[in-house]
């Protein structure tokens, strides 16, 4: 919506400026997002009179203009223009200017020969160029040669209204219309509206009700249908006035009734509809639904299909209109229509947007049915219609309405009690406001005593139900700046979040406490992605949920498995030669019970992470080496221990996207727990990644299950620890862990703990076997221990390895 | 014998004094004087062949001049020592301006760091978090709201649908009705519920297909209009600065009656108007208004004995203020050289 402020100023007097209007409306709940001014730039552009003219002596196209510009002294200006010539009033560009192009107009000198401002095209006052000829759009705009000189050129170009182009909220179907936004002013202003007259004289005998028929069938879909004939009609254009309120409406104009019907919707918030009587089959219109596969063709020349679902107007054969959305071709009023058949209706709001929204056609008719119409306004749209054409001389008027109404609405009521809506706002507002107020708006108010009232809604505000919404009325006129703030009164209470919550939180700062960082990742995904991934054809990973209109056809899919998104970034930050990563994310994956979907999916919180390049930053005292399994593994070690989780094993196992080889699953009991590994190589070839990745992928949920609930510390010792270390040679495809298991099994009562320090394999050490270094601690709670102590154990341990690992003592 | 005494005592001093080189060379000074076969130790193994009556006299002299040279040494011991650490707090200087090593801490993403930021607000005024699914019913989403189909403002948000009555939710306020219906009836609520939204929004400078909110509710008996501004105001004034103005306009959201969008003063120009506020001076920030009567009531609860008030803001909007990043797209591109300056 938008309209020129003189078209307002047409039905109430204010006299604040347009922005200040705009600010006025907007902090009343009608927000105006634009105050676009016609005179942008034209202040130092005044009318001025070529009182001489001659040429210049040293150029053949330029002309020197002495100018009257209303001042005691001609002005001289250079011109560069052939279509001038003296006696003509033009427009000129002051000194100081500062044109709509841009163009800065400076004192300066053409061909040594003082220039002291600039006449004027109509391209360089930004004028409608569309509405000119090709003379007047060429070289400097002449004005009419009556012009007076020396006054501000945007008067006499008509340029000097002003528009506002609102965008109005969708429950405010009222202010799609001039006189829904005049009586708002009024009430702001508290100045007096001065409302249209609103009459047309019957001025032909026939009786419309003989001409024409009107019908509903579809009764829910079309509240009221009314119509008036007119007759003796001569199409042509309408009146400069109204072709200027509608440009400033953005409606451009095409004749005269069409124009009427527009200038009635925006000034009334009607849509209006006018059809070729002569055209019309059976001189009968009924709102019905179209029937499947009849063809609707529309004034802009498209033809549809129509799937029945669409509300149509339909003389006795044909659908000759989409209802409230557009018009049909063949019952278009030309220059040949003589006599016209105008309707005022009231469409279901609902069943136009999903019609509009169907076809892709959304017209200003249709923006104010979805908003909904005030339903007892048809009558007086067309009354006003007739009246603006008459006016015209361009048609006489046959008696009566042809009105189909089946169900009259009854006005809303409402009962509030002054109380009632102050504990709502948290105000103190007087009864005596409230009632102004909502009387000012149109509402009629009864005081029924003890402070509590019956209002009844004005028939154009649908939006109003409930005094919750009287509570608005009055809140937004009142002013929301002059409510003073308080804050809620109430129990004391904690503001907490669930222990999910918690441990999500306590991963990600463990995470990067371990020098990983946070990505926040799309949820969509696609096959492309699985396929890179090597997701097997058969995992119900592929089972992603489709959405039905997806942004591109690149994430069709709600994603099953975060590793795809980390991916995605990781590939990015390559490509951008960031090749160090250490990313992590705490996200949802969507799995799906069964597709298409009926019920909601299951969502699970993942874990994911991937880390790649250097082990330490670039920088003249770090490292040089490259991560490798060993520091994902150890991330995920310590992201444990930060959890309290304890006593998993580690085996060699399989993931689809990472190296057979080089594959860690942690695991309680039968559940993995975690997965860890490098990226396999060929999905690596897929992604087209040339340095080694390494991922970890865990189930939040799972992990939550084995996290420590509560922790205690462990009480330093007292007395000393004594170490032995085992060095032994073993076959190469001994599991160190298992190693491990079997040590700590067998080292008695005093053992405290193995370390792992050195494996070697090499010429020192026979083929297919390998040498493993362990420190053994051993330390009691309640004395020094003696090396003979140590050692028993020591020997347990040693005896148990050589049995169970075929193990060397390494010289 | 008494000169010899004199004569030792000035043969020691000379060598201590002399004794430049280092502390090995003064204890063997030390040695050869004081040591068990140094020279005063011999004069003191000879004394018997003295007079009886000379004997104390020559071993007070002797012991004199022992701790007379003790305490040379002593004085040159720790006059080398502090030239040892001298040298060696020369020898061991480096050049500071190096490059320290680097210990890279992993970073919290901007959006989580402004969520924290906001949760702990939140929790600090008794605001509990609730959660609900991304991929959600029509009717949490949209109806429950009072946004039956085909309402007008359901144009306001282009959705991501699975089926007809499943969608990814455009926004948290479905958490609302899923709280409220959790709830006992009329049983008050102090709640936020942050969480990533859909809508089918073109990846932009200012939009994506998937960003971040917070939904906020609070129920209560005589939960007022002014009681969401106050709150509201106490929110951001705490994330933005003390002196932020806060703008109340009218506006509409079907599941609020009356319905505000609430600006800030910009905080990049404080209000004189600049680039980011598009000249106006203010920043519309959030939306909110008191609890429609059908919401409540589509959720058990009963209009008649219980008010309150809801609003909704977009993390990324008050993260892009709060740290100056001018396109919302860097949130989702994930490049390590953004995400590392958080």
């Amino acid at each position: 919506m938008q309209v020129s402020i003189k078209w307002l100023k047409d039905y109430i007097d204010f006299d604040w400026s347009a922005e200040e209007l705009a600010d006025r409306f907007t902090m009343a709940g009608v927000p105006v997002e634009n105050v676009i001014r016609a005179d942008e730039g034209l202040d130092k552009v005044v009318t001025g009179r070529i009182e001489k003219l001659t040429k210049h002596p040293d150029s053949d196209h330029l002309q020197i203009c002495q100018m009257n510009v209303g001042e005691k002294e001609l002005v001289q200006i250079i011109t560069g223009a052939q279509n001038v010539a003296e006696g003509q009033v033009v427009p000129v560009a002051m000194i100081g200017a500062h044109l709509p192009n841009g163009l800065h107009i400076k004192k300066g000198k053409l061909r040594g020969l003082p220039s002291n401002g600039m006449l004027c095209s109509a391209g360089e006052l930004h004028l409608d160029l569309t509405k000119l000829t090709e003379e007047e759009k060429d070289g400097i705009y002449i004005l009419p040669s009556d012009t007076p000189v020396g006054v501000p050129a945007k008067d006499v170009l008509g340029l000097d209204d002003v528009v506002l182009e609102f965008e109005l909220t969708a429950n405010r179907g009222d202010c799609f219309s001039v006189i829904g936004l005049v009586r708002e002013i009024a009430v702001l202003t508290g100045n007096k509206p001065k409302w249209p007259v609103i009459a047309c004289k019957e001025d032909d005998e026939a009786k419309a009700a003989d001409m024409v028929s009107v019908g509903i069938e579809a009764r829910d879909l079309c509240d009221r249908f009314s119509a008036r004939v007119i007759k003796n009609v001569k199409i042509g254009p309408s009146p400069e006035w109204m072709q200027q309120r509608l440009e400033g409406a953005g409606i451009r104009a095409i004749n005269n009734v069409v124009d009427v019907t527009n200038f009635v919707m925006i000034e009334l918030g009607q849509p209006m509809h006018a059809y070729d009587y002569d055209e019309i089959t059976g001189h009968t219109l009924t709102a019905r639904l179209a029937k499947a596969g009849e063809n609707l063709h529309t004034l802009d020349d498209s033809s549809r299909l129509a799937k029945g679902t669409e509300l149509v107007i339909a003389d006795a054969e044909h659908p000759a209109g989409l209802a409230g959305i557009m018009g049909g071709l063949e019952t278009e009023v030309t220059e040949k229509t003589r006599t016209v058949v105008l309707e005022a209706a009231s469409f279901n709001g609902p069943s136009i947007r999903r019609t509009a929204r169907a076809c892709g056609l959304h017209s200003e008719a249709s923006g104010r049915f979805e908003r909904g119409v005030d339903v007892t306004n048809t009558p007086r749209a067309l009354e006003r219609a007739c009246q603006l054409l008459q006016d015209m001389g361009a048609c006489t008027v046959t008696q009566g309405i042809v009105d189909c109404y089946p169900d009259k609405k009854q006005p809303v009521t409402i009962d509030y009690t002054t109380d009632e809506i102050n504990r709502r706002l948290g105000t103190a507002i007087p009864g005596e406001e409230m009632v102004k107020i909502l009387t000012s708006l149109g509402f009629e108010v009864e005081a029924k005593g003890n402070e509590s009232y019956h209002v009844t809604v004005p028939s154009w505000r649908n939006d109003c139900t409930y005094m919750e919404d009287l509570s608005e009325e009055v809140a937004r006129i009142y002013g929301f700046d002059n409510i003073a703030s308080t804050t809620p009164f109430g129990r004391m209470v904690q503001g907490k979040q669930s222990a999910k919550q918690n441990f999500v939180d306590k991963i990600k700062h463990t995470l990067t406490s371990l020098g990983m960082t946070e990505e926040l990742s799309f949820a969509f995904t696609s096959t492309d992605l699985f396929d890179k991934l090597l997701v097997p054809e058969d995992s119900p990973l592929r089972q992603a949920i489709p959405i039905l209109n997806p942004l591109t056809d690149e994430a069709p899919l709600v994603r099953t498995c975060l590793l795809t998104s980390i991916m995605e970034n990781a590939v990015r930050n390559f490509s951008r030669k960031n090749n160090d990563i250490k990313l992590f994310d705490v996200a949802p994956v969507f799995l799906p019970k069964q597709l298409p979907l009926t019920e909601l999916p299951e969502e699970r919180l993942m874990v994911a992470g991937l880390i790649t390049g250097r082990r330490e930053e670039v920088g003249w005292n770090q490292g040089n080496e490259m991560v490798d399994f060993f520091d994902m593994k150890g991330i995920v070690e310590e992201l444990f221990r930060a959890l309290g989780i304890s006593k998993y094993t580690v085996e060699a196992g399989e993931h689809f996207a990472m190296h057979p080889g080089k594959t860690a699953l942690f695991k309680k009991g039968r559940e993995v727990i975690a997965s860890v590994g490098e990226l396999h190589p060929q999905a690596a070839e897929n992604f087209g990644i040339k340095q080694k990745v390494y991922l970890f992928e865990m189930d939040l949920e799972v992990l939550m299950k084995y996290t420590g609930k509560s922790f205690h510390f462990e009480s330093l010792p007292k007395y000393p620890a004594i170490a032995r270390d085992l060095a032994i040679v073993v076959d190469e495809d001994v599991a160190s862990a298992d190693i491990e298991r079997v040590i700590a099994k067998n080292g008695g009562k005093h053992f405290k703990d193995v370390t792992l320090f050195d494996v070697y394999t090499g010429e020192h050490v026979a083929k297919g076997k390998k040498s493993m270094a362990f420190n053994l601690q051993f330390q009691s709670k309640d004395k020094t221990l003696t090396d003979e102590e140590a050692d028993a154990a020591f020997k347990n341990i040693l005896k148990a390895v050589e049995k169970h690992f075929a193990a060397e003592l390494r010289a | 014998m008494e000169e010899k005494i004199e004569q030792l005592k000035a043969q020691a001093a000379e060598a201590i004094k002399n004794a430049a080189g280092n502390l090995s060379e003064l204890d063997d000074i030390r040695v050869k004087f004081l040591g068990k076969k140094g020279e005063f130790t011999t004069i003191l193994r000879g004394m018997g062949a003295l007079a009886k009556e000379d004997r104390p006299k020559v071993g007070k002299i002797v012991n004199e001049a022992k701790a007379e040279i003790a305490q040379l040494i002593q004085q040159k011991n720790e006059e080398l020592k502090a030239r040892e650490m001298q040298q060696r707090l020369e020898r061991e200087k480096i050049d500071v301006t190096l490059p320290g090593r680097q210990q890279p801490l992993g970073h919290l993403h901007p959006l989580t760091l402004t969520l924290e930021r906001i949760k702990d607000i939140f929790f600090r005024m008794g605001f509990s978090v609730e959660e609900g699914p991304e991929i959600e019913k029509d009717y949490y989403n949209f109806e429950a709201l009072n946004l039956p189909k085909d309402h007008p403002a359901r144009d306001m948000q282009d959705s991501f649908y699975i089926t007809e009555d499943i969608l990814m939710r455009s926004q948290t306020s479905p958490v609302q009705a899923r709280t409220m219906q959790k709830n006992e009836p009329n049983a008050p609520i102090r709640m936020i519920a942050p969480g990533r939204v859909y809508r089918r929004d073109e990846y932009d400078a200012t939009h994506s297909p998937m960003f971040t909110q917070v939904e906020g509710l609070v129920i209560d008996e005589g939960i007022t209009f002014a009681d969401l501004k106050g709150t509201l105001e106490l929110f951001l004034r705490q994330i933005f600065s003390e002196d932020v103005k806060v703008r109340l306009r009218p506006s509409f959201f079907p599941f609020t009656e009356p319905s505000t969008e609430v600006d800030i003063s910009c905080v990049m120009c404080h209000g004189k108007g600049c680039k980011v506020c598009k000249g106006t001076g203010w920043l519309e920030i959030l939306g909110a208004g008191m609890v429609h009567p059908h919401v409540l009531e589509m959720s058990g609860y009963d209009p008649k004995k219980v008010s309150g008030f809801a609003f909704g803001m977009g993390v990324e909007r008050i993260a892009m203020l709060s740290y100056g990043v001018d396109d919302l797209r860097l949130f989702y591109d994930n490049d390590m050289r953004f995400l590392r300056q958080f």
